[in-house]
């Protein structure tokens, strides 16, 4: 009886601790939490909202990139507002931001020295309890209990998985331990209570180099960060195992690295079709925002056999022709960010292979980047009467470099069995 | 004396032609005169021409409407004729020529004849027409990807031909109303040798275009080809239709062929947005034995690209806001 009393205690105590915990997270760090609001000058209403927390006792805030990308892109359209618990509102400046970790610090008056969240030193363990706080549509603080679960594995930018109901308008927000210290911001949700950090390390990381050196410049500041991400992403799939695996009678390159994950599809099933077909469709399951329908960082590579099952080889290469027609780039940008394409066609024998191709490459720039371009390529096999390799690929922000040296070993990897 | 007098049309178009021996020629609606017009603004007694013995004379027989020179400026009451003077009675014209008058020198009737009655011939029609429709109909078998039978390309390859066949009628029938030959299966001959002319034209644009790389400069020459060929087709149509003079007929084949090639590329050109997304390229196709240069390597194809790179490069600093 007496055991089981305590066992009942104890566990009502353990319920008791969470809420407790959270209770007391909320009142000790409230002050030092606010939504982020981006005004739009023009009608003088808020146009995105998000939330942030102060990091210096001085009125360094950290957010979200995403949250300011509108003031980043097009200053003099916005300012950036804070509102605190107490309900007060003041300008924000943007200081520094990491477009690659979704992270952005901006600057607020204080009067005397308030307090501020610290950042973790070590990592959580897997399973341990941690405090999701944000501002989530508009409605107020909240604090959101969930389980640390790790990194994501198929990432190429660390991400923690966090199984928490991390909802919108709470990015920006941190993520804090039961010691109240930051371990990782919130970003980004996949709903049903799965949502996604981005790890302290990072925060730290842009801290510590805002310290040594302010920026002047947000533009030059982002496109040195997209062309380090863009030579760190081709130059581990360059030097990865590019394994060689069958597609009908075609052989295609798959590339041996977790971030990149592949699927595949056939039409064996349907007897009256005129064409056997098989896909394979390899991708990079992240990007970088940069701003409203502006997106950078993808790939996306497409590999298509062909069969003919009795035609003639005119009709073949008639009917096979719309599988391709309509190939479009995998981001999104919009006309004041990307000039149009620019291709160029070939017939191409790749040395040691078996394989001809009609090879087709196009470009566009970036207007604000001038390093980076948007890539695409199609390949199609031209030397078989009843048979038909297509290789496709599209990669968004990269170097004239990164992009020709992955165009180069892509065409080479391609071939008849 | 003898004295030509000709009705002609508002264009000067030869409707009627009398000649007469005697001096006095009377002209109105009544059937009494020597020229009788249908014109009811023309009264019954309308005019006489008249030889006084030195020269021939209009004389007007007060009719409510006169009669006038020089397309209705002029009066012709008491005017001295002269040979190819056109007189305006009513709502209808007269033309008054001598004897004397000279005529063009004759034309010689080129070998180019023979060959244009060639086209009319049976033989020749049918087989040009049977050659385009099952071309066409061929075209829609290998554009479509299932399964099809001989009736469902039939009917799409029959309507097409009927509506080609248009073009030549609407030409005869001009050729006709303009008081010429309509010579109806001999435009139709023309026309449809010419459709399968174009076919031809097709295949060389498109062996082209698959086996040249875009670092070719001279891959757009084969445009000129199906605007060539549609410059012959009016100019035949023309000369077979109507009697032009070669300047004439150069102008109209011309104006018509610029009509075509301009609007179709301004209907192109109009319908393009502002800013495209998608890549515009070259990817014309052929089966493998229509192959016939050289493959490139990798390597060159990488380099040429760096061309394109450039290129963006500076678009993306023009248009810069």
């Amino acid at each position: 009886m007496k055991g089981l009393v305590s066992l009942l205690l104890i566990f009502f105590s353990c319920i008791s601790t969470a809420t407790e915990q959270a209770e007391v997270i909320f009142k000790q760090l409230a002050p030092s939490l606010y939504q982020i609001r981006l005004i739009d000058k023009a009608s003088g209403e808020k146009s995105s909202i998000g939330s942030g927390f102060q990091i210096t006792a001085d009125g360094l805030i950290a957010t979200n990139y995403h949250v300011i990308s509108g003031y980043a892109r097009h200053p003099e359209k916005y300012k950036i507002e804070y509102l605190d618990d107490q309900g007060n509102r003041a300008a924000l400046t943007l200081k520094s931001v990491d477009v690659i970790n979704d992270l952005a610090l901006v600057q607020r008056e204080v009067s005397e020295p308030m307090a501020y969240f610290s950042i973790a030193d070590k990592v959580p363990s897997k399973g341990e309890e941690l405090f999701s706080l944000g501002n989530p549509h508009d409605l107020g603080m909240i604090v959101v209990p969930g389980t640390y679960n790790g990194l994501k594995k198929e990432s190429f930018n660390d991400r923690i998985h966090f199984t928490g109901s991390v909802n919108s308008g709470m990015s920006g927000g941190p993520v804090v331990n039961k010691y109240s210290k930051v371990v990782g911001i919130n970003v980004a949700t996949s709903g049903n209570q799965i949502g996604f950090l981005v790890p302290h390390q990072k925060l730290a990381a842009l801290f510590n180099s805002y310290q040594q050196s302010q920026t002047t410049n947000i533009d030059q500041q982002m496109a040195q960060q997209l062309e380090q991400n863009q030579a760190k992403l081709i130059n581990t799939i360059l030097n990865s195992d590019w394994q060689l695996k069958k597609l009908g009678n075609g052989v295609i390159p798959t590339v041996d690295v977790p971030f990149i994950r592949c699927w595949g599809e056939s039409n064996a099933d349907k007897a009256e079709a005129l064409l056997m077909v098989a896909v394979a469709n390899c991708s990079l399951d992240e990007n970088t925002y940069i701003a409203g329908n502006f997106f950078t960082g993808s790939m996306e590579m497409d590999f298509q056999y062909m069969q003919a099952k009795k035609l003639s080889d005119t009709k073949f290469y008639q009917l096979f022709q719309r599988r391709f027609s309509r190939v479009m780039p995998g981001n999104k940008a919009g006309k004041d960010d990307v000039t149009e394409f620019e291709c160029q066609h070939d017939i191409v024998m790749p040395e040691q292979q078996n394989i001809q191709t009609k090879s087709i490459f196009c470009t566009r720039a970036y207007k604000s980047f001038s390093n980076l371009y948007d890539i695409l390529y199609l390949g199609i096999s031209i030397d078989k009467t009843d048979q038909a390799l297509i290789s496709h690929f599209t990669v968004a922000g990269v170097t004239q470099q990164s992009a020709q040296s992955f165009t180069k070993k892509f065409m080479e990897s391609v071939s008849w069995k | 004396m003898e004295i030509i007098i000709e009705e002609i049309s508002r264009g000067h178009k030869l409707i009627g032609r009398h000649k007469f021996a005697q001096s006095s020629v009377n002209i109105g609606r009544g059937y009494h005169s020597d020229i009788i017009l249908a014109d009811p603004h023309v009264c019954a007694e309308h005019l006489t021409i008249k030889h006084d013995g030195e020269s021939w004379r209009v004389i007007d027989q007060d009719s409510i409407n006169g009669c006038f020179l020089d397309d209705g400026k002029k009066t012709a009451n008491g005017h001295i004729i002269r040979s190819g003077d056109v007189i305006t009675i009513g709502k209808s014209q007269i033309r008054v020529i001598f004897p004397h008058h000279p005529v063009d020198t004759s034309i010689t009737l080129s070998p180019f004849e023979n060959l244009i009655n060639l086209t009319k011939h049976p033989v020749t029609l049918i087989t040009n027409i049977a050659i385009f429709a099952l071309l066409t109909g061929w075209i829609f078998y290998l554009n479509n990807p299932k399964e099809v039978n001989f009736t469902q390309l039939f009917v799409p390859a029959i309507g097409l031909t009927l509506m080609f066949t248009i073009w030549p009628a609407l030409v005869s029938l001009v050729s006709h109303l303009t008081k010429n030959d309509a010579r109806v299966f001999t435009q139709i001959g023309i026309c449809f040798i010419f459709y399968n002319l174009t076919w031809v034209t097709d295949f060389i644009e498109n062996l082209v275009r698959f086996n040249t790389s875009s670092q070719f400069p001279l891959t757009n020459i084969v445009i000129l080809l199906p605007i060539a060929l549609a410059f012959c087709l009016f100019w035949l149509n023309c000369y077979v239709g109507f009697h032009m003079s070669n300047k004439r007929r150069l102008l109209t084949a011309v104006g018509l062929t610029l009509l075509i090639v301009g609007g179709t590329n301004v209907i192109k050109y109009s319908k393009k947005p502002d800013f495209t997304v998608k890549p515009q390229f070259d990817s014309t196709l052929m089966t493998p034995n229509f192959m016939v240069t050289q493959s490139n390597s990798v390597d060159d194809f990488i380099n040429d690209s760096s061309k394109l790179f450039t290129d963006v490069r500076k678009a993306a600093k023009e248009k810069k806001k």
